[in-house]
């Protein structure tokens, strides 16, 4: 059952991704597939065929050497609060089994694997390509499936995965504050951290709740480097991105000709 | 009514449809379809991982030098995931892609699971599984017979490096056996280390105070693509100080380019001439440290020795490299190359750093010689971010070894390698002489047997045909790899190791740190397979050999050794996992050097009382000799290091080149990348199938056009190309050794070898 | 016992033997699409080269198209049940028979297309009523049911079927009440019609394929039902022709396609007028408003801005104003050529509204993606035409489909 909390009170899990420390090391997917029991094939190299919750890409500003430049950008799930009303994410709107819902508690947006169907609609919706279908049946050579995490359950063929900000940490977060007796929003912000920030050997990524004034996300959000991945669509992501460099925010949404990014009004301010 | 064809078929139709449309009413077909879909949520072949509780080891990852403290979390028996270890002082919780996948080495496909046996031809992958018993008889009976017919200088040993007790083992061991042949690949560690000991006359590693300079001048150090221990080095980078700059300096816009203050784009190969430039700049502008330079160097001005023979200074072999004529070697504009060396001049706490890109290549002397140079000019040693020296790890000492004639006969015996000779006396191994000098012999191999720890000499040796037909002379190769690599698969026996996690090993101060660690890899499992660890087979073969061979090994076991040899530490480090262990009160080391002068030497000065240089024809900048025919190559080739590969004896898991870019990887294919403008004089495009061709070798490659790379260069990706290993690694791409030779470095024998000549063209 | 004859009485059809080379031809066809079909059931959609970047391809423009082109038969009843054109009775019997083959085809090719074709009915079970997939898979499969009862007393008319008086009177009652179920199926049809249109529109993280809204719905929903009115009825004509041509007998009074194709002509006059203006305020206002302009979505060399001219002049003004005029639906040739663009047209419509979609790059880092279909696909993807062949076939020949043959081919 949906509980519509209300929208200033409710937790609004987010990350803050620093690109101006991001070197492009690929730690973070690697954190998040031993985390999440990503499974992978021995090709690897078609990058549309691959499950990665977390994708590093590579943006350069074009120019010719020597004044070439280029900066890493990974993208997991942005956990859109969606369009207009909170939860109406691109992908929980279309999912027509309601196999991937927004968690209200949260903002974290989820995907049941037993419940997908494979119709594939949800990876048409979402603009980030976060979306991942397992076109094969996962299978861990030699001894591998020994290493695997029982936290996340292993996919089955023919459904969609995707990054769920390590959601079952904040499961057993939770479970392990309630057994303490403390109420969920008394979670430390170091108490429930996602995988591939903890992987981050340069620590880019700053994870926690973008509602709460004592967590690093909610200052970080505000800078003036702050941007987010295709805004002007107004799927409103919880993935914010820091970077010094103005091309490397350009490239993160689209603008005409004319047109400025920070003079460009985010036409849904309320979520800040 | 009578029952014909026609409505025996009518009524079989309307019963069959009635009956269908009957059972609909029935709750079976409902119950049957969820059945169906809860079986395909339970699919037998998707594995539901055991649960338990959860409880963490700590440990340390052994996949590279870099010597991280890590975190494994378990699930009741089974580790699930390797984190990093906070308070660990070196990666203080940070790990690179390999550590990460560290499970992945484990109980992956990769692993040798039992000692075996080649059956078939050399590398043809036939193999018969035998006992510990059986490979152990087989290796000491070899070893005996060579000691046998007086030749144990015929046994050569190749590990993956020099530190830490198990090649102090393996050393012992060669010396009471008879052989002074114990090999390794050299890095820019060694390279720096005899420039040490020829400025400062101490032996130990060069460290770097990275986290407390203030202006890095990195002369194509990968520091963010695998130089030094990675783990420190993303560390450092991501906790760095917003005023820190840092300047990077190679020909190709590398992940540490990228993320630098400045990236300076240089002809490959003249880092060396540019520091002599800078040092021009400074001395002529009178910005270096006077009180350093004063008191505490020799060799700064001319001088004149004993006999009364004049030589040139520092300060005179410099005036030689004026910023027109180093503008020119290096292709850096003059202004640029004035304005770097005032800036570095006038940084608080400047540090130029070397080692191109991992630092997996030593270089020359001269080159190390000149970046210390530097570091000298500005007083920088021995300081707050400046550059350290870092004593060797002292061991315990042993029980005296006795030896007998056999033995001492064949330690009298020259090195193969030419390490050590009046050619090259402060150099220690020379592995990348090892092939050539093998082939060049008519007849039998001085080598006639070899034993492979912790290395992987046919895939990380430049020149693979030559290292291949070396090897294929040598008659006895033992491998006590942990996994099928390629010089595994072409070994006799395979004696396998435990795996990491599995076993003990010692790390000493990882590559480029600034003060003393012992870190301890405790195991956190139990091995999965029939392995053993190598120290364990190693004096099992000794107390088999018998005689002085078996004296000198009084330990039951490795853990035995370990214990013994690190003393007071052993307990320290059981229970902690890591030591630290501060410098000499900083103040009395500082500035004491153990020179002829007892002050810092600078080159030529240094090298001239080595007696090994004329110092009237200095010859500060020495570009390598880089093969090829200029007519025939138009193009420079140049291997680049990446922290997603591996290029190392330990190869990539299946995550990391999972996370390889499809502009580095596609399907089979190795993409090269080259600058559009290079390109489009080749009318290459985006994608194009291409042939690259070396003087070594050949190799079909996929152009990516990469603006970030120097007109006229190809950068090739170390790390791919394996011809060993599991589908998720053998013949993936191109092995940049199958294309690039060695080149000595004249004063030292190390491969200076930054690249080759290279075409391109269409395939 | 005198065997009644299994076909209708009054009319010729060719021999057995001919008849029965042709439905092998078919049959192996069919049989080449269900050995694909089983392989992607068995081994999955790695059979495919769908990818992540392209998760609907060939066969959901397949499955889109065929339920445009089946739009005949809603449109059809729509004209003669509810408007009352009572004409059209001589060609509704087709057009609800190529309804029937286009709307199972598309239904199978859904099954075939999920991951978990097991699980396929969590879409009505764990129903999600805001996703207009939902409301895809509740219209089509209830449409789909209404064409079959439309279906049924067709073929309870076969003549040896008829002879069971149970049959006969199912058939004759089942008559009776067809208004409602076309009614019924008519408005099933206009919801799953937009519906599809929807699928697309609501897609508002893919600004090529997302319209603004008029209440619920984005514009491409009414588009859709309004295109799929507008061109179905020229897919039936055409398919009626083709039939005629290979049965080398005129089937249809002349009267009744013209008709057909005079409405067929308004609606894609209306429609395509209502498509312009569409595109052009989503060109000059939507778009823009998400930063792109309407070059950036045509910038790849095979989505060029000449699909929008193909789209909107060439196969939908141009057949539109043909058939609307007198002289251009009455000249058989023009006729046909306007029928042909038509059906191209809304099949391009689809093409560009599912494989578009899809290769447009939304970051100016990505470029376009790209998709080639394996043969498994293509297999798939003709099975309904073999299959629908074999139906059509079989109709002609064993059922009194078309009124109009006997009079138009007396047999002496
Ligand atoms: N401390 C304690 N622990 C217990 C128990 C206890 O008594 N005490 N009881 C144990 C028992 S008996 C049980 S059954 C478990 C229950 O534990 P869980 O199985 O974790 O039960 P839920 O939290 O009810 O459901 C899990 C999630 O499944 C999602 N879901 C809904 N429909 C579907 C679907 O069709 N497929 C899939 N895959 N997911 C769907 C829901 O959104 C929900 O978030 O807890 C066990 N754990
Ligand atoms: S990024 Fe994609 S998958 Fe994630 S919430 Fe947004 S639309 Fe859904
Ligand atoms: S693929 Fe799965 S999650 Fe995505 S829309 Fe379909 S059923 Fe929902
Ligand atoms: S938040 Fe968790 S699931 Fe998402 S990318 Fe990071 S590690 Fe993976
Ligand atoms: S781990 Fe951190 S630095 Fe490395 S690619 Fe990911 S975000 Fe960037
Ligand atoms: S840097 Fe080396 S030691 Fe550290 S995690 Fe990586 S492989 Fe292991």
């Amino acid at each position: 059952m949906k509980e519509k909390n209300d929208y200033e009170h409710s937790k609004r899990y987010g990350m803050v991704i620093d690109l101006d420390k991001c070197t492009g090391c690929g730690s973070c997917m690697i954190g998040c597939y031993t985390e999440n029991n990503v499974p992978f094939k021995a090709d690897e190299t078609n990058k549309l065929d691959s499950i990665n919750w977390i994708q590093v890409y590579k943006l350069t500003n074009g120019k010719p050497y020597p004044e070439t430049e280029i900066s890493y950008l990974p993208m997991p799930c942005m956990q859109c609060d969606g369009e207009g009303k909170l939860g109406h994410s691109p992908c929980v709107s279309v999912c027509p089994a309601v196999a991937t819902d927004y968690d209200y508690s949260t903002g974290i947006v989820s995907q049941i694997y037993t419940r997908c169907f494979g119709c594939r609609y949800c990876m048409a919706a979402c603009p980030y390509h976060a979306r991942k279908f397992n076109w094969w049946d996962p299978v861990w050579p030699a001894d591998m499936e020994k290493y695997l995490s029982p936290d996340v359950s292993p996919r089955m063929r023919g459904v969609v995965e995707k990054c769920s900000f390590c959601f079952h940490r904040y499961q057993l977060a939770r479970n392990k504050a309630y057994y303490e007796n403390r109420q969920t929003e008394e979670l430390g912000e170091d108490e429930y951290q996602t995988a591939c920030a903890e992987a981050c050997p340069t620590g880019a990524i700053t994870f926690g709740d973008l509602n709460n004034k004592s967590h690093a996300v909610y200052q970080l959000k505000n800078s003036p480097n702050a941007f987010r991945l295709l805004e002007r669509l107004e799927t409103n992501p919880k993935v914010y991105y820091l970077s010094s460099k103005k091309w490397v925010r350009r490239q993160g949404d689209n603008y005409l000709a004319n047109e400025e990014p920070g003079l460009i009004k985010k036409i849904d301010k309320q979520h800040h | 009514m009578k029952i014909d064809r026609r409505n025996f078929l009518t009524y079989t139709t309307a019963a069959v449809l009635g009956g269908a449309a009957g059972s609909m009413l029935t709750p079976a077909p409902w119950k049957l379809m969820d059945d169906v879909s809860i079986w395909t949520q339970n699919w037998p072949w998707t594995p539901v991982p055991e649960a338990g509780p959860v409880t963490h080891k700590q440990s340390a990852c052994t996949l590279c030098p870099g010597g991280c403290g890590i975190n494994v979390r378990f699930v009741g028996t089974r580790p699930v995931k390797i984190e990093g270890l906070k308070d660990h002082p070196v990666n203080k919780g940070s790990l690179c892609p390999m550590g990460l996948s560290g499970l992945q080495y484990v109980y992956g496909p990769d692993r040798v699971g039992s000692p075996l046996k080649r059956e078939g031809k050399r590398g043809e992958g036939k193999w018969k599984k035998i006992t510990w018993n059986e490979a152990l008889t087989a290796v000491t009976d070899k070893l005996a017979s060579l000691r046998k017919s007086e030749n144990p200088q015929s046994l050569a040993c190749i590990t993956g490096s020099s530190r830490g007790t198990l090649p102090s083992l393996i050393g012992r061991f060669l010396t009471v056996y008879g052989s002074p042949n114990l090999l390794r690949p050299a890095t820019v560690q060694d390279a720096n280390e005899q420039a040490l000991f020829l400025t400062q006359g101490k032996q130990g590693t060069l460290g770097f105070d990275i986290e407390n300079a203030d202006f890095i001048l990195s002369f194509g150090s990968g520091i963010l693509d695998g130089w030094g221990s990675p783990g420190r080095m993303f560390r450092l980078f991501g906790t760095r100080k917003s005023e820190q700059r840092i300047i990077q300096i190679e020909p190709r816009l590398s992940n540490t380019a990228a993320k630098a203050s400045r990236w300076i784009g240089i002809n490959p190969g003249t880092e060396g001439a540019l520091a002599l430039g800078l040092a021009h700049v400074i001395i002529k502008e009178s910005l270096y440290n006077k009180n350093f330079i004063e008191k505490f160097t020799f060799g700064f001005n001319d001088w004149t020795d004993d006999a009364g023979i004049t030589h040139t200074g520092f300060a005179t072999l410099v005036e030689a490299y004026s910023p027109e004529k180093v503008s020119q070697i290096t292709g850096i504009p003059k202004p640029l190359i004035e304005s770097l060396a005032r800036e570095f001049a006038a940084s608080p706490r400047p540090l130029a750093i070397n080692g191109r890109g991992q630092g997996t290549l030593p270089g020359s002397i001269d080159e190390s010689l000149a970046m210390q140079s530097l570091n000298a000019l500005t007083g920088n040693i021995n300081q707050i971010g400046g550059i350290y020296i870092v004593p060797e790890q002292t061991y315990a000492k042993w029980p005296d070894l006795g030896m007998d004639a056999t033995a001492s006969k064949g330690m009298q015996q020259p090195r193969i390698d030419g390490a050590g000779s009046d050619q090259f006396p402060n150099t220690r191994s020379l592995l990348n002489r090892l092939p050539g000098l093998i082939n060049s012999v008519k007849g039998d191999s001085p080598v006639q047997a070899l034993l492979v720890v912790d290395a992987n000499p046919m895939y990380t040796l430049p020149d693979t045909a030559a290292t291949r037909k070396a090897f294929d002379k040598i008659p006895f190769i033992v491998s006590f790899s942990s996994y099928m690599d390629e010089t595994a698969a072409y070994a006799d026996y395979i004696l396998p190791d435990h795996a990491n996690l599995e076993r003990y090993q010692d790390i000493p101060t990882p590559a480029g740190m600034a003060h003393q660690t012992i870190t301890l890899a405790t195991p956190v499992i139990e091995p999965l397979y029939d392995t053993k660890h190598t120290g364990d087979a190693l004096i099992h073969i000794a107390k088999s050999l018998g005689g002085f061979v078996e004296e000198a090994f009084p330990w039951d076991d490795y853990e035995t050794f370990l214990a013994d040899t690190l003393q007071d530490h052993w307990s320290d480090l059981k229970e902690k996992g890591v030591i630290e262990i501060s410098p000499d009160s900083k103040d009395s080391a500082v500035l004491s050097f153990n020179t002829a002068s007892a002050k810092y030497e600078f080159c030529p000065a240094a090298a001239t009382r080595q007696g090994s240089k004329d110092s009237n024809a200095p010859s500060a900048y020495t570009p390598a000799a880089i093969e090829g025919d200029e007519k025939r190559f138009s193009l420079l080739l140049v291997p680049y290091d990446s922290i997603r590969l591996s290029g190392e004896q330990i190869a990539n898991s299946p995550f990391m080149t999972k996370t390889v870019e499809a502009t580095v990887l596609k399907k089979q294919m190795t993409l090269v990348e080259i600058n559009p403008k290079t390109a489009k004089t080749l009318a290459l495009k985006e994608g194009s199938k291409a042939v690259l061709t070396t003087p070594k070798g050949k190799a079909s490659v996929i152009v990516h056009l990469y603006e970030g790379i120097m007109p006229g260069l190809i950068a090739l990706p170390r790390g791919l190309g394996h011809t060993a290993y599991s589908e998720f690694l053998a013949g993936k791409g191109t092995n940049t050794n199958d294309l690039i030779g060695s080149v000595e470095d004249p004063a030292s024998g190390f491969d200076m070898a930054w690249g080759i000549r290279a075409q391109l063209s269409k395939a | 016992m005198n065997e009644t004859p299994l076909i209708p009485a009054g009319v010729k059809r060719c021999s057995k033997w001919q008849f029965s080379l042709w439905m092998g031809a078919v049959t192996a066809v069919l049989i080449w699409g269900i050995y694909a079909m089983f392989l992607i059931w068995y081994k999955g959609l790695n059979q495919t080269n769908m990818n992540d970047a392209y998760g609907f391809a060939l066969w959901i423009w397949a499955d889109l198209a065929v339920i445009a082109l089946g739009g005949g038969a809603f449109f059809s009843g729509f004209l003669t049940y509810i408007i009352g054109k009572d004409d059209l009775k001589n060609i509704i019997n087709f057009a609800v028979i190529i309804g029937f083959i286009c709307y199972s085809s598309a239904l199978l090719i859904l099954a075939i297309d999920i991951g978990q074709p097991l699980r396929g009915w969590f879409i009505f079970w764990h129903a999600n009523v805001h996703s207009m997939l939902t409301e895809v898979a509740f219209c089509l499969s209830c449409y789909f049911a209404v064409l079959t009862i439309e279906f049924i007393p067709l073929i309870l008319e076969n003549p040896r079927l008829a002879k069971k008086p149970f049959l006969h009177h199912l058939s004759h009652n089942m008559h009776g009440v067809m208004a409602v179920f076309a009614a019924t199926g008519v408005f099933l049809s206009f919801f799953h019609q937009g519906s599809l249109g929807g699928v697309a529109g609501v897609l508002y993280g893919r600004p090529f394929a997302y319209r603004e809204h008029v209440f619920i719905w984005p514009w491409t929903f009414f588009l859709f039902t309004w295109s799929a009115a507008a061109c179905g009825p020229c897919f039936t004509i055409l398919v009626t022709w083709m039939t005629e041509k290979i049965t080398r007998k005129k089937l249809v009074k002349q009267e009744v396609i013209w008709l057909f194709a005079k409405i067929s002509g308004w609606m894609i006059i209306t429609y395509i007028t209502a498509k312009t203006i569409d595109t052009l305020y989503w060109a000059l206002v939507t778009a823009p408003s998400k930063g792109f302009t309407l070059m950036d979505f045509y910038s790849s060399p095979t989505y060029n801005i000449g699909l929008l001219f193909i789209e909107i002049v060439l196969c939908g003004f141009v057949p539109g104003l043909i058939l609307i005029t007198r002289r251009g639906r009455e000249n058989s040739f023009f006729l046909m050529s306007a029928v042909i663009l038509a059906v191209i047209g809304v099949s391009l419509n689809r093409w560009v509204m599912v494989l578009q979609v899809m290769a447009v790059p939304l970051f100016s880092f990505n470029d376009w993606y790209t998709y080639m279909p394996s043969w498994q696909e293509v297999a798939t993807t003709v099975l309904p035409v073999a299959y629908g062949l074999i139906v059509i076939s079989l109709a002609y020949r064993y059922l009194p489909v078309f009124p109009q043959e006997q009079e138009l081919n007396p047999i002496d």
